[in-house]
């Protein structure tokens, strides 16, 4: 550990085990840094603290919030942000940008072929099981032709930087994936506290995502359409993520419905207005398969629309992203990717799989249960960063019970060696200091008929406890804003 | 030779308080096969909502009630007139060879055709402790162990129709062994799986003779895919082949696929569905 | 537009309104009685008591003896008095939460801060000797509100299903108050002339709904029953007049109706009769029988309102 010179970097520690974002091996400054360390630097910390609490506020007041409860009240708290930003250099950029492109066109052939013809599973490139075993395939999607030929019209690719400087992909999520509309607001926030900053670097604008998501989403509109009419639908206010869809509908100027707003007449989907019945085209859903048609999948669901899956498999109405997507979100499919890249697209992979032991392979299983203090035990079908355990963070104890848990359910079970993400320098409230988290990214892609977009910037999620790999919000995470310089 | 068929569904829904939101869903109108040609449907209900047809996730006709009204009360009424071809279920070409057939149940590119039919679902998954439960005889053909296995089932379980509901499960049914068609059809689903070979659920109409009135209900069957023959229909309720009394109306892996009648229904209280139905039928020349 | 969220702005506008007009009447009540003229104006149980019956909640039981922080805690602060100022913004903000992709960032963040501002008011010194500090903060915040949906919006439909809620609910809010101190003004009389036609109640009455200076602008004498009622009822150009509120609710309905001749069933068409005859009555109808004019116009508004839900919001 080693103390370094600048007002408010003085109390950072590195640990030079860990690859920090902006120091180097050395720890030196990377050059990309330099100006931002120094422009920061001429601030004392309790500048920063005030700048940082104003921006805390900013959130606030614009409702950009979550609630938590505790035993008096629900309290409203926002997502933990930090005014320090983290830069991508241009030439690692293209290798991210390039990388989720790939990644998501390989993902939307792969979808295709294992609702139509399964060569994927019939030339043995991929097992069975990893199909007729998932709950998320959805038998109703056989042979549906999706408008467009499009799937997975929007992808949240999370990577992270290993302590070997290389990129990897932690996973692929393809069903609702969100934190977009953070992206945007830590950049208004940065903007608004910082704006000098911005005059001595040349980074890409995140604002334009909703732009270019709808004018993707018109690219897939059903046939016979000419001005389509496209809405997102949310599972309502009380929703996590409602602040994103709001967000979301009010920058593409779409119509936010609910479920109990859409009602479908001869196959046609119809949202209901003070003008009467207006017909929808396009549905930029956030809400998951299970829930999207009570007649046709669970019946329980009160978010959906009765009778919208019999419009879509009409060609009456667009789903984005379509039903049946999580079947490849299913992190037993992420450890065949670069087979999978390699079999539709006849590339290489461009970013980096984590190597993946399969559990329910009898071989690999005992790999795992012998060397289960190396590794991080993920659920397959799990999102949001539920059910993961860190080989070397468990107790003896805990040990036993997830070993017994991976062998008595081994296909619900991968695991991972322990990557060790990058840290970048952290505001930390509690310390009023800096320090060093581990940090990931999600960069976000979306698919159109013959197009397509990676938002330039992402969601830098910090995980804020100390030492901690799992950076969801879910889980406590914060985020940060994160800057993709333009090329010289 | 075939027979006309007339088939009435009623479904009578009566709730405590006011339904102000209702949709539903019904897949009872038999399908167009090979055997079965469709006349005409005639379809309506008790406060003249607007009906409409559609077809569901797996491609069979639906009909679909969303009233505008308010109501306590609402009751369905659906006709249907079809055309069923005599069959004699024993009359196709037998498996050529014992040995191909059983060859082909462990291609790959036979498991992916059938993939659907041949996994495991909620209401078609038997305990570990049972899985050997019937296990094919490799010196019999395919079809005669599936005679066996319908035979198995329908001795294995006693029909009782108070027995079981919709949500038993097979683990369930194989510790009471008792049940109904569902249940039969369930395990008789599961076993075959188990077994290698693609077996579906069948929802329909059982012809039990003319003038039989009242409380009869729709039923359930299997069909079980022989290599190099097809799909060939068994009732394991009554250890009997599907046969010209047996009019189709949907397949699915289990009976959630296949249920007749799927309602959203938003009102508080209680509330009670009667079904009936009636299946008459004339031989016509 | 959405006909769930039309409903939820219509009621977003008339809760921002409903609070305001609480708020004021807390504050006015309480403040102007302190010096009043006669003791029975002068009289905290008095005040408290019109307090409760404006906000729909009268104690007829004379015996009762009210306590002051409790009832201005109910009115004020209570989470639990469904009619509580604290329960109207938030209500406006859950409104304005599920619209929150229809209305500007601006005026999303005033509701929020709105909201944020009373929820963190400290109920202690409220009660105690906040009231003046708090009510004012009240409407002065909704004032803010009312100038971010003029000027943060597209004046189209949006915005007219939002001023519609306010002005209807501006009516019913002016007519309550007219009521709670119509009640007030027949006990605590003038005392010369005609005792209740020269009651304080009436200074009272125009300094609760924000149209004293106005009113002796336009009158130059002291207000009296007629020409206060006249005034806040009749006169098209205060705008605190139910006269005024239909003119605007008449105005906006027009923006959502299409046709150019209302159909007679139609929103539009009731408002439009509604609005004629408060045009064509003199204040001599309405002196004759104030009661019967207070509770008649109270219905007219609900079925302005139930109409609208009706023919836009239901579905």
């Amino acid at each position: 550990m080693e103390n370094l010179k600048n007002q408010i970097f003085s109390s950072y520690k590195r640990n030079p085990v860990l690859y920090d974002e902006i120091y180097d091996k050395k720890g030196q400054v990377k050059e990309v840094y330099s100006k931002l360390f120094n422009l920061y630097g001429e601030h004392s910390i309790s500048d920063f603290v005030n700048l940082n609490e104003k921006a805390k506020a900013s959130f606030f007041n614009q409702g950009i919030t979550f609630q938590v409860y505790d035993k008096k009240k629900t309290k409203e708290k926002i997502f933990p942000f930090d005014l320090f930003p983290r830069i991508i250099p241009p030439e690692e950029w293209a290798i991210i940008e390039s990388g989720a492109i790939q990644r998501s066109r390989a993902l939307n052939l792969f979808l295709w072929d294992i609702y139509h013809d399964k060569k994927i599973i019939r030339q043995k490139v991929v097992p069975m099981e990893l199909i007729s075993s998932s709950t998320n395939y959805l038998d109703q999607m056989t042979n549906i032709d999706p408008p467009g030929g499009i799937y997975n019209h929007i992808s949240g690719t999370d990577v992270i930087k290993h302590n070997d400087g290389q990129y990897y992909v932690l996973e692929d999520n393809i069903r609702c994936p969100s934190g977009v509309s953070y992206v945007i607001c830590n950049r208004t926030a940065l903007k608004r506290a910082l704006f000098g900053v911005f005059n001595h670097y040349k980074t890409y604008s995140v604002t334009n995502y909703a732009e270019n998501l709808l004018d993707l989403l018109e690219t897939v509109k059903p046939n016979g359409v000419d001005a389509p009419n496209v809405v997102v639908i949310t599972p309502g206010m009380y929703n996590s993520a409602f602040y994103e869809h709001s967000y979301l509908a009010k920058t593409m100027g779409v119509e936010l419905v609910e479920g109990r707003d859409l009602f479908v007449e001869n196959d046609f989907v119809y949202m209901k207005t003070i003008q009467g019945p207006q017909k929808v085209d396009i549905i930029y859903r956030r809400i998951d398969d299970a829930f999207i048609d009570p007649l046709e999948f669970r019946p329980d669901s009160t978010l959906g629309v009765p009778g919208l899956f019999a419009a879509y498999k009409k060609g009456n109405v667009t789903l984005a992203n379509a039903p049946g997507t999580g079947v490849a979100d299913d992190k037993a499919i992420y450890t065949y990717m670069p087979e999978i890249i390699r079999y539709y697209l006849n590339e290489e992979p461009i970013l980096n799989n984590v190597h993946t032991y399969h559990c329910s392979r009898p071989k690999e299983l005992k790999y795992v249960l012998e060397h289960i203090r190396e590794l991080v035990i993920k659920p397959v079908d799990e999102a949001g960063g539920y059910g993961i355990s860190i080989g070397n963070r468990l107790s003896s104890k805990e040990v036993e019970r997830v070993k017994a848990e991976v062998q008595s359910n081994p296909r619900k079970y991968v695991a991972q060696p322990i990557l060790s993400l990058s840290v970048h320098p952290t505001y930390i409230d509690k310390n009023e200091s800096f320090e060093q988290r581990h940090v990931d990214l999600r960069t976000f892609t979306v698919l159109g008929k013959d197009k397509e977009f990676v938002l330039k910037g992402g969601l830098t999620r910090v995980a804020l406890k100390k030492g901690n790999l799992i950076v969801n919000s879910s889980q406590g995470g914060g985020s940060k804003d994160t800057w993709v310089l333009k090329p010289q | 030779m075939s027979l006309e068929y007339f088939i009435t569904y009623k479904a009578e829904n009566t709730y405590e308080e006011w339904v102000h939101e209702a949709y539903w869903q019904f897949l009872v109108v038999p399908e167009e096969n090979d055997s079965q040609q469709f006349i005409g449907v005639d379809f309506n209900n008790s406060i003249n909502a607007r009906h409409e047809f559609s077809i569901n996730g797996y491609g069979f006709k639906t009909i679909r009630v969303h009233p505008k009204d308010r109501f306590k009360e609402i009751t369905f009424e659906a006709n249907f007139k079809l055309i069923k071809k005599k069959i004699n279920p024993f009359d196709f070409k037998p498996e050529v060879d014992r040995v191909k057939s059983y060859a082909k149940i462990q291609e790959l590119d036979f498991k992916v055709d059938f993939d659907a039919h041949l996994k495991t679902t909620v209401f078609t998954s038997v305990p570990n402790e049972k899985k050997g439960l019937f296990e094919f005889d490799k010196d019999k053909s395919i079809f005669d162990n599936l005679l066996a296995l319908n035979q198995f089932t329908y001795k294995h379980i006693q029909f009782d129709a108070h027995a079981t509901d919709v949500h038993t499960t097979l683990k369930e049914v194989l510790e009471i062994r008792k049940g109904v068609c569902q249940d039969f059809t369930h395990l008789f689903c599961a076993l075959a799986r188990a077994n290698g070979i693609p077996a579906r659920y069948v929802s329909g109409y059982l012809h039990q003779g003319n003038g039989y009135f009242g409380d009869s209900q729709m039923h359930a069957w299997a069909e079980a895919y022989v290599p190099y023959v097809g799909w060939i229909g068994f009732d394991p309720t009554n250890d009997i082949l599907a046969d010209t009394n047996h009019i189709k109306v949907a397949h699915g892996k289990d009976y959630v696929d296949c249920s007749p009648l799927k309602g959203i229904v938003y009102t508080a209280g209680k509330n009670k569905t009667v079904h009936s139905v009636q299946v008459n039928g004339q031989n016509q020349q | 537009m959405l006909a769930r969220v039309a409903n939820n702005l219509f009621w977003m506008g008339r809760y921002i309104e409903r609070s305001e007009h609480i708020a004021r009447y807390l504050r006015v009540n309480y403040f102007s009685s302190l010096d009043a003229p006669n003791q029975l104006s002068q009289s905290r149980q008095f005040v408290l008591r019109s307090m409760l019956t404006m906000v729909g909640s009268p104690i007829d039981d004379e015996s009762v003896l009210l306590n002051e922080e409790e009832v201005l805690y109910k009115i004020g602060l209570d989470p639990n008095y469904p009619s509580s100022i604290i329960n109207n913004v938030r209500n406006s903000r859950e409104n304005a939460n599920s619209a929150r992709d229809l209305i500007s960032t601006e005026l999303y963040e005033s509701i929020n801060k709105f909201f944020h501002f009373i929820s963190n008011y400290d109920a202690q010194v409220y009660t105690k000797n906040g009231l003046h500090d708090f009510t004012l903060n009240v409407t002065e915040m909704s004032s803010i509100l009312r100038g971010k949906v003029r000027s943060t919006l597209m004046h189209d439909e949006i915005y007219a299903i939002i001023m519609m809620g306010g002005n209807i609910e501006r009516a019913t809010q002016i007519i309550r108050i007219i009521n709670a101190k119509f009640i007030d003004a027949q006990k605590a009389q003038g005392s010369y002339g005609d005792k209740f036609k020269n009651s304080f109640e009436w200074t009272t009455l125009l300094k609760c709904t924000e149209s004293y200076d106005m009113m002796r602008r336009f009158y130059k004498k002291t207000p009296n029953s007629i020409t206060t009622l006249e005034f806040l009822i009749l006169n098209p150009d205060c705008p605190r007049s139910i006269m005024n509120s239909l003119n605007q609710v008449y105005k906006h309905i027009k923006i959502l109706d299409h046709g150019k001749r209302p159909d007679k069933d139609s929103t539009a068409f009731l408002v439009g009769k509604v609005r004629a005859d408060y045009e064509f009555k003199s204040i001599a109808e309405i002196e004759n029988d104030i009661q019967s004019i207070i509770n008649k116009t109270l219905d007219r508004l609900y079925e302005i309102s139930q109409k609208m839900e009706k023919e836009f919001f239901s579905y």
